[in-house]
């Protein structure tokens, strides 16, 4: 009141000598704080693990040495696949069937006949081991990568770091064919710009050459971190990092983890929760009028019929996503026995994912855009490695909540 | 005129009445059979040969060293730790039951079980048709055996009847009332043990009833009771549907209902609260909800088996016919589950609990020695692939006699209220006091009691119709 009644008896000039200065701070004070928040970005929390058997040991510091790695094989384990391999028993299919009921066992006898007798484990065993493979524990497993340099620098060049995350049922192996591309642009025809990469490419645990977490709860979250702490133990504070498939789920963990650690996050397949009632209806108004969206007719093509190609589709593909999340130790027990079981489980998704119209061949389309080998190479690392089953226990640990 | 005006209100009503008899009629509609040729290639001209030919389970040394090879060689994953049964069969347990297996279990035993009782096979629509066909050992003067067809279902067998049967054949010499004596048929369904497997696509629950329909008709029975549980429900229920006039009663120890509709749902969403508005007993509500945890999350969390199989049964079907142990951890993590879902928090499944490892292992030696099980798991896509609820015989009503077994351990609870709008002459429904989805094998006596006190009230109240 009396401050009130000081103002009103204060004459205009001094009015506004006193007005426009605290206006001017509330109104800049405000838009300070607006634009603070805008910057602000909220990121998960990093947190903590630890993934080795038992408890975790009270004293003294994990083993941080970067250990060099081969992948090996013997006559012992060759020997026991090709048994294995012959003793398979075969299901006919169906008349008529294709790959409409999955894999089609009478193009699998192709397969199998193949893996027996053309395909050359020790040959692949050293195509796998000509890029540096390392080991190195961290939160208790020893996780697995390759660690591709460029092998020529050109002068005034800067190496980028790129660590680049596979997923299920893929592996480390399915980059092989791109590494080249990218630690040597230039060799291969590429646009040269000013980037050539140095490549990580580790195995998420429970997949390939890392050790399966023994705890419950490994899920994106834990990988994320682990493979923040991989690429800082190697010495990079700032890294691009690229994914699809669950690699795509790990990476963009690591950006929203670590922001200011990720220079550059590039997907391969970007999932969307299903963001409320704001999607719903850009998705129902999108199929007739997509540019008020913003869909391009690309998005137009590829998303429309909604309920066939959307919720159908989805429907018939997504069995193995709702067992793996629900008995990944029962879905995963007879492929880690049965190496033609766990090929017909694995290749059925090289088809159908490739492209949905192998669904009506008889042979998947499979070898329309692979070779058998590197097909049986990315089969052979769940095979030696025994790692179906914690494989699939990563969709149980990341969908069940 | 108040004349006039009478007489519409009466033709109204008597419009109103009409209508209505009309369209109800038209639900009262019967299931049509269904042909079909399921053997191999094209279907011959001649006539198909209908001989019944005795049948034996038999085995050989080349079978069982196989066996044990695979078993030897089998490659197990270390559980996580503290899972129990949560992420499916836990391989430490598993790493005893094939210990057992390979050192106790006696084939050679079980298969000298298995045809201690007698059976057959005949052709019907171009596949060899497996079945068991036990008649009563003794009858007492003036009465005749009633025949009584028992379906099973997966991933079960013939051979989960084994235990009731004689409380079947036999009443008398278990202490149960000798009213009603039964001969019992168990028929494998195609694609299923030693039922030959179909060739061709589209072999549907409505397949397997014409087929075991066609089979009674052989048999030389004109009418005849069913009972089912698991597919075995579908299957019966379909029969019903299909022949009504032949099916004196049906007997379910699952009954299902996949037409769902604004009731249903408001029900679910007020039941817990008005259960009298929806008939739903006291019982029922115990069952039922909270309808997620007890209902929704309940079938997600143990559908993702239905689910593959309906999709793609060739891939999941692939390994387990390679792998004896994948194959019984398969198939063992059902029978733990179904019986009580409260055994996943057991480090062994509860298994042992109720059924002993010669049964649990009998059954799984069908699925390997027949190799049936890809074909086994093709029923759920021939059943499903075109949505739930989306088929004729969903929508279609049963006017037989039906007996209901409740039991509580059954994953899903299906009310009286909800029921009795499928089956519309439901006899009896019961709630039975311990038991879950494998009935027959769990709790036999308490199923035999069941049908027969059905039977009685059916057999007593002269139900049946004659056409």
């Amino acid at each position: 009141e009396s401050i009130l009644s000081r103002i009103r008896s204060c004459e205009y000039s001094q009015k506004n000598a006193i007005l426009v200065p605290v206006a001017a701070l509330g109104v800049g004070g405000m838009l300070v704080c607006w634009l603070r928040s805008r910057h602000k970005i909220k990121t998960i929390e990093m947190g903590d693990g630890w993934w080795g058997s038992g408890e975790r040991p009270a004293k003294g510091k994990e083993d941080e040495r970067i250990r060099p790695f081969k992948i090996e094989t013997s006559d012992k384990e060759i020997e026991d696949l090709y048994r294995r391999l012959d003793q398979f028993r075969y299901t006919p299919p169906l008349e008529g069937a294709a790959f409409h009921y999955g894999f089609n066992s009478n193009y699998l006898q192709k397969v199998v006949a193949y893996w027996r007798n053309q395909f050359d484990w020790r040959k692949q065993v050293e195509v796998l081991n000509k890029y540096p493979h390392f080991q190195t524990t961290i939160e208790g497993i020893d996780i697995h990568f390759i660690h591709v340099k460029p092998p020529y620098v050109p002068h005034g060049r800067a190496v980028q770091p790129l660590l680049m995350v596979h997923g299920w049922p893929g592996s480390f192996y399915e980059f092989y064919k791109i590494i080249p591309l990218l630690t040597e642009p230039a060799r291969h025809g590429l646009n040269e710009g000013d980037v050539v990469f140095e490549v990580i490419c580790p195995s998420i645990p429970g997949y390939g050459f890392s050790e399966a977490p023994h705890q419950k709860g490994f899920n994106t979250i834990a990988a994320a971190r682990i493979f923040h702490k991989l690429m800082n133990r190697l010495g990079f504070n700032q890294y691009y990092v690229q994914g699809g498939d669950w690699g795509s789920r790990i990476t963009t963990d690591m950006a929203q983890m670590l922001p200011q650690s990720v220079k550059g996050l590039h997907l391969n397949v970007a999932f969307v929760m299903m963001q409320g009632l704001s999607m719903m209806i850009s998705v129902m108004l999108g199929a007739y009028v997509p540019w008020l969206i913003g869909f391009t007719r690309e998005d137009a093509r590829r998303m429309y019929p909604f309920k066939e190609k959307n919720i159908y589709y989805i429907l018939r593909e997504s069995g193995y996503l709702h067992l793996q999340a629900t008995k990944p130790d029962t879905a995963g027990c007879g492929l880690n026995d049965s190496p033609v079981g766990l090929a017909a489980y694995i290749l059925e998704k090289f088809s159908t994912w490739t492209d949905r119209s192998f669904l009506h061949r008889d042979d998947g389309g499979l070898e329309s855009k692979y070779t058998l080998d590197d097909l049986l190479t990315n089969v052979m690392i769940y095979w030696v490695t025994s790692s179906i089953v914690s494989s699939m226990r990563f969709y149980k640990e990341n969908i069940s909540e | 005129s108040l004349a006039g005006i009478m007489l519409l209100e009466v033709f109204l009503v008597l419009g109103t009445v009409i209508i209505y008899f009309l369209l109800s009629k038209k639900k009262e509609e019967t299931l049509p059979f269904k042909e079909g040729w399921w053997g191999k290639g094209q279907k011959p001209d001649a006539e198909e040969d209908t001989t019944i030919w005795p049948f034996k389970v038999e085995t050989t040394e080349e079978e069982l060293s196989d066996l044990f090879r695979r078993l030897d060689q089998a490659r197990f994953t270390e559980p996580l730790e503290n899972c129990s049964f949560h992420y499916g069969t836990n391989s430490v347990y598993l790493r005893k039951v094939v210990s057992y297996w390979k050192n106790q279990f006696n084939w050679k035993k079980q298969v000298e079980v298995l045809n201690k009782y007698p059976q057959f096979k005949t052709k019907i629509q171009g596949i060899n048709i497996h079945f068991v066909h036990v008649k009563p050992p003794h009858l007492p003067e003036g009465q005749s055996a009633k025949p009584l067809l028992m379906v099973h279902g997966w991933p079960g067998s013939f051979y989960e009847f084994y235990k009731i049967i004689p409380l079947l054949t036999d009443p008398a010499s278990h202490g149960l009332c000798d009213e009603h004596i039964f001969e019992v048929i168990c028929p494998s369904i195609p694609g299923y043990g030693f039922s030959e497997a179909p060739h061709k696509k589209d072999f549907n629950s409505v397949s397997a009833a014409s087929i075991f329909y066609e089979l009674m008709l052989r048999l030389g029975f004109n009418e005849f009771y069913a009972q089912g549980g698991d597919w075995g429900y579908l299957i019966c229920t379909n029969l019903a549907q299909i022949a009504p006039n032949h099916v004196k009663g049906l007997h379910l120890n699952l009954a299902s209902v996949t037409n769902m509709g604004f009731t249903h749902l408001l029900s679910i969403l007020l039941g817990r609260y008005l259960p009298g508005l929806f008939g739903f007993q006291d019982e029922d509500v115990r069952r039922m909800f909270p309808f997620l945890k007890k209902g929704l999350y309940r079938i997600l969390l143990e559908s993702g088996y239905a689910h593959i199989q309906a999709t793609k049964p060739d891939t999941v079907g692939c390994g387990l016919n390679d792998s004896p142990v994948g194959l019984a951890g398969y198939i063992l993590e059902k029978f733990s589950t179904w019986t009580d879902l409260e055994f996943r928090n057991l480090e062994d499944g509860g298994l042992e609990r109720k059924f002993n490892l010669d049964d649990l292992l009998t059954n799984i030696m069908i699925y390997w020695v027949s190799g049936c099980i890809v074909s086994s798991m093709r029923f759920y896509k021939e059943n499903m692939q075109k949505g739930i609820g989306t088929q004729k015989h969903e929508r279609l009503t049963v006017q037989v006699p039906t007996g209901i077994a409740s039991y509580p351990n059954e994953i899903i609870h299906t009310p009286q209220a909800w029921a009795q709008k499928k089956y519309t002459n439901i006899v009896s429904f019961h709630f039975m006091p311990r038991g879950g989805h494998f009935a027959a094998l769990e709790e036999p006596e308490l199923l035999a009691e069941d049908i027969l006190q059905f039977v009685g009230k059916v057999e007593k109240e002269q139900l049946w119709r004659r056409k």
